[in-house]
């Protein structure tokens, strides 16, 4: 019989953003297993989205009040579930709630910095009551056993998955031409550009780009991404570079940041607090080596020399060394993303319900 | 006896296993083996065993390990000696196995192919293996019911590792240094770290009679195979003659030796003035060995005076025929090991010291295995805290009843203590502490109380360890029998699974293994303690005295008057004066000053280990 899973998620269908595509990879790969998944979302529209087979969505519930009792109601309606899934650390004690009320499984996703630092002790005991909790990091993981009383083994890391249409391929004909990028070399950033998130370290790679032009006379930075510091980062990229060094491109589609990954040499973003980092493995599916930041969970989106380097900003003689370093190795060997690949996740997710399920309640 | 370790790459994204990190792992265990080392990697490359080897049985390369099966889908790394192994193998060869060597390490990877991971159930002996079957991609770590061998493990998310010595793992260098809180508040309770914990967040012991599997989602929880109350609980025949429980006493005894005494090499035995390695050594001449080697320690601040434990030793070996070694031990001695005392010191101990000692007179004299009496004391009663428990937990009892006056009397008797009151610190928990079996326990065991470690330790640092050890249920997890527990089995069962297998055993591990010394302990065996009579039983024909009439001929009178006047040693004077204290006091108190003094080697952060 199906396992049925009942997921009480911040983002899902009908909404963009790196939570939203990971619960969706999940979901995909798990109900492509054989599980029935009932999603109910805080957020996202599903107008005009097509949910693949064995997945249903609820109407998205904002309110902070009504969310805990469409959880309830949905549990006792559509019930019973197997599994009881949460999206997100602050939604635990509904979870861990609604998973004891129905008898199900309680598995809990965390992603990051929420759960990096220690949390009220209502957050810490619904953490400690999951029967399987799982992060996308070993750094996240790391953290997270340093404040909840889990037993280790309960705590499993469930990586971020690249999507298979990251992979080498040509770069448009005059696109270089075009967007008037000269001979290069060309490094590129992708992320929002949020003053909340400047841990990103786009204003170190500004600080290192005129000892790194000496090298490289036409080297040109292209960053792509929009949000509320665009003035900011773009005066600092004035003042730091100089003009016409950094090329601000805005909100970039996906088909069109394929390009862009394929077209560039370097991926170079020293974030110190990515919770996964997938945009590194991205990149690195495009071929494109990647030098990244030492802090948060980077490290196992980069785990090795064959996909790039992790570099700490603030050292800028070591991000420059990195960056030329790295220019200087050409494009990633496609085998090392691979493990990274969907068919790995599903598996890896797959094995993690068949183990969750085994368990008694 | 032997080091292992072990790393399985079992998540896809993980790269494959460091050859050098398992060098390195290796190398830091070089003393646990002289006799041979060797290194096994999968074919992909995702698991690597590494094994050193101290030759105990079947000397030949046949019995090198990591040891394969004979079609190749089966490795295995092993520490340990599996004294059935003979019997288990007759019997594996009578449903066709077919065997290539005389190691019991064959015995056992052809067992798990007959039984599978359920084969540990059938094993007399001292263990701790990783056995990687290739056909299911599953590692299976296992560790004896008692635990005589250590085994740890430390897992990333993506990357298991394992190995014998927690240090071994440190020094693979992947392995995080961070403090576990629940280890370090243990050891300052306890006097040595309470498994499964270690003083290292990402380390964790594998426990005792347990299993773990590690399949391509990372490691399943341990599972428990055997439970030390349950094995107490299950022994019957109260009501039992005096006579009819001095003699299964006395067969459990010599059985239990006559297994232990397997070995290709001579098999020494640790002889001290007392009754348990006596009858030991008794048993072995009465069962036909000659020309056993006894090795006795000795102090020099002893000699000639009656503390001295060599003339009765040296009583008792001539009565069984033994080549007697007595190996003298003074201060300076003890000053200049420490420092490989501490570096082999696994874990924070506040013992292990006389251990260190005897192990490295054994090696003096050529010696690779060695019988001791550990274990005697758990199981025949012969510690003050068989009285001691019971007596305070009938007595106290009532008081329980009464809300907050324990504490309120620990408030006011740790002022009147601090401000000068000659009393232990420790006795002004009696009431709020004594009158149940895990409270009565902690006090009677304990180095420092919950209440005293906020002035050693940051507070932050207390208060989380203690949440997550939670001490009390810790210990009286131990006392799950599935049914009622006489007192003394009680008190058999908290010793055997606290002091002995977090203190005793460990010790003998580390201070044994690093003088490259095999130590054998017939008193601590599943198969022995299920063959004693009950607790109650063994209470009543006074077991700690009657196992002098275990060997034919007993043992002489001179040793049994000795038991009863005690036994000192200078090492708990040696402790307190290296530990900084300085004033005059008991050993309780040397304690409480050398578990500070080892506590501040340094262990946990980047510069410890």
């Amino acid at each position: 019989m199906a396992v049925r899973m009942l997921a009480l998620v911040s983002d899902c269908y009908g909404i963009g953003g790196g939570i939203a595509r990971y619960n969706q990879d999940l979901f995909e790969g798990l109900a492509a297993s054989g599980a029935d998944i009932v999603v109910l979302p805080r957020h996202g529209n599903l107008a005009g989205v097509a949910l693949p087979r064995g997945i249903r969505q609820e109407p998205a519930i904002f309110s902070r009040l009504r969310y805990p009792l469409a959880a309830l109601w949905l549990a006792w309606r559509k019930g019973p579930f197997d599994v009881v899934f949460c999206g997100h650390a602050y939604m635990a004690p509904i979870a861990w709630a609604v998973a004891r009320l129905s008898r199900a499984r309680y598995w809990l996703q965390t992603h990051g910095a929420e759960i990096w630092k220690t949390r009220p002790v209502l957050l810490r005991h619904a953490i400690e009551a999951a029967d399987l909790v799982t992060t996308v990091s070993r750094g996240t993981r790391h953290s997270l056993l340093g404040w909840v009383d889990l037993p280790p083994d309960r705590v499993r890391v469930l990586p971020d998955t690249v999507q298979d249409k990251f992979v080498p391929g040509p770069v448009p004909e005059g696109l270089r031409e075009r967007m008037a990028l000269g001979a290069g070399p060309i490094l590129l950033t992708v992320g929002r550009l949020s003053a909340g998130e400047r841990y990103k370290g786009h204003e170190e790679v500004f600080a290192a780009l005129p000892e790194l032009r000496k090298r490289f006379p036409t080297l040109v930075h292209l960053v792509a991404g929009s949000g509320d510091d665009r003035a900011h980062m773009e005066r600092r990229a004035r003042e730091l570079a100089g003009p016409d060094v950094v090329r601000f491109l805005g909100f970039v589609p996906e088909e069109e940041l394929l390009d862009l990954y394929r077209l560039a040499d370097l991926y170079v973003m020293p974030s110190t607090e990515e919770g996964f980092g997938i945009v590194y493995l991205e990149a690195a599916g495009c071929g494109l080596r990647v030098v990244g930041g030492i802090g948060g969970g980077s490290a196992d989106a980069v785990p090795n020399e064959k996909v790039g380097v992790l570099v700490d900003p603030s050292d800028e003689a070591a991000l420059i060394a990195a960056i030329v370093d790295q220019l200087g190795r050409g494009r990633v060997d496609p085998a090392a993303v691979e493990p990274y690949r969907r068919n790995h996740f599903t598996e890896a997710a797959r094995r993690l319900l068949v183990r969750l399920v085994a368990r008694g309640r | 006896m032997c080091g292992i370790a072990g790393l399985y790459a079992y998540l896809d994204v993980a790269p494959p296993v460091d050859r050098a990190e398992l060098a390195r792992m290796n190398a830091r265990m070089a003393p646990r083996g002289p006799d041979g080392s060797g290194d096994w990697f999968s074919a992909d490359g995702r698991v690597g065993f590494t094994h050193r080897r101290l030759a105990i049985i079947d000397l030949s390369e046949r019995g090198a390990q990591p040891m394969h099966s004979a079609d190749g889908s089966l490795t295995i790394t092993f520490n340990g000696e599996i004294y059935n192994y003979k019997e288990l193998k007759a019997g594996l060869e009578a449903k066709g196995h077919r065997f290539r060597s005389e190691s019991d390490t064959e015995v056992l990877l052809q067992l798990y192919a007959d039984r599978g991971p359920s084969m540990v159930e059938a094993l007399r002996g001292m263990f701790a293996f990783g056995l990687w079957d290739s056909r299911t991609r599953q590692l299976l770590l296992a560790r004896d019911p008692l635990g005589i061998k250590p085994l740890y493990y430390a897992d990333d998310g993506w990357t298991f590792r394992f190995a014998s010595q927690a240090k071994a793992l440190l020094a693979g260098g992947a392995v995080s240094r961070d403090p576990d809180p629940a280890g370090i508040v243990g050891f300052h309770l306890l006097g040595s770290v309470p498994e499964p914990f270690t003083v290292w967040r990402g380390i964790r012991s594998v426990p005792s009679g347990a299993t773990v599997i590690v399949d391509a989602a990372g490691p399943n929880a341990p599972q428990v195979y055997y439970s030390v109350a349950q094995s107490l609980g299950r022994r019957t025949g109260n009501g039992m003659k005096a006579e009819a429980a001095r003699q299964q006493m006395s067969a459990a005894v010599h059985d239990s030796v006559r297994h232990h005494l397997v070995a290709d090499v001579p098999v020494a035995v640790f002889l001290s003035a007392g009754l348990d390695s006596g009858a030991l050594l008794g048993t072995m001449a009465e069962l036909g060995v000659r020309d056993t080697l006894a090795v006795t320690l000795s102090f020099a601040e002893f000699r000639g005076d009656r503390h001295d434990e060599a003339p009765i030793a040296a009583e008792v070996a001539q009565r069984y025929g033994a080549r007697h070694v007595v190996r003298t031990v003074d201060r300076a001695e003890f000053e200049r090991d420490l420092p490989a005392i501490l570096d082999a010191m696994d874990l924070p101990t506040i013992d292990g010291i006389n251990t260190w000692f005897v192990a490295k007179a054994a090696r003096e004299a050529g010696i690779k295995v060695a019988l001791s009496g550990l274990g005697a004391d758990e199981c025949f009663g012969g510690y003050p805290s068989f009285k001691d428990v019971p007596r305070s937990v009938h007595l106290l009892r009532p008081f329980r009843f009464i809300p907050g006056l324990g504490g309120l009397v620990r408030r006011l008797m740790s002022s009147t203590i601090a401000s000068g009151a000659r009393l232990h610190p420790k006795s002004a928990g009696v009431l709020q502490y004594g009158g149940d079996w895990a409270g009565a326990y902690l006090l009677r065991r304990s180095v420092y109380m919950p209440w005293e470690l906020d002035h050693l330790l940051d507070p932050a640092l207390v208060e989380e360890g203690l949440r997550r050890l939670a001490p009390l249920s810790h210990i009286a997890n131990e006392l799950q029998a599935g049914r009622p527990l006489g007192d003394f089995d009680r008190v058999a069962a908290l010793e055997t699974s606290l002091y002995m297998r977090n203190q005793l055993l460990r010790d003998a591990d580390w201070a044994g293994m690093a003088n490259s010394i095999e130590i054998r302990v017939p008193y601590v065996d599943p198969f022995f303690l299920a063959a004693l009579p009950p607790g109650d039983v063994l209470a009543q024909i006074k077991a700690k005295e009657a196992v002098a009439d275990v060997p034919l001929p007993p043992l002489p009178d001179v040793s049994r008057n000795r038991a009863k006047t005690g036994f000192v040693t200078p090492v708990g004077r040696w402790m307190r004066e290296a530990s900084g204290a300085n004033e005059e006091v008991s050993f309780s108190n040397a304690s409480r000053a050398w578990a500070l003094r080892v506590w501040r080697a340094g262990w946990t952060g980047s510069a410890a280990a």
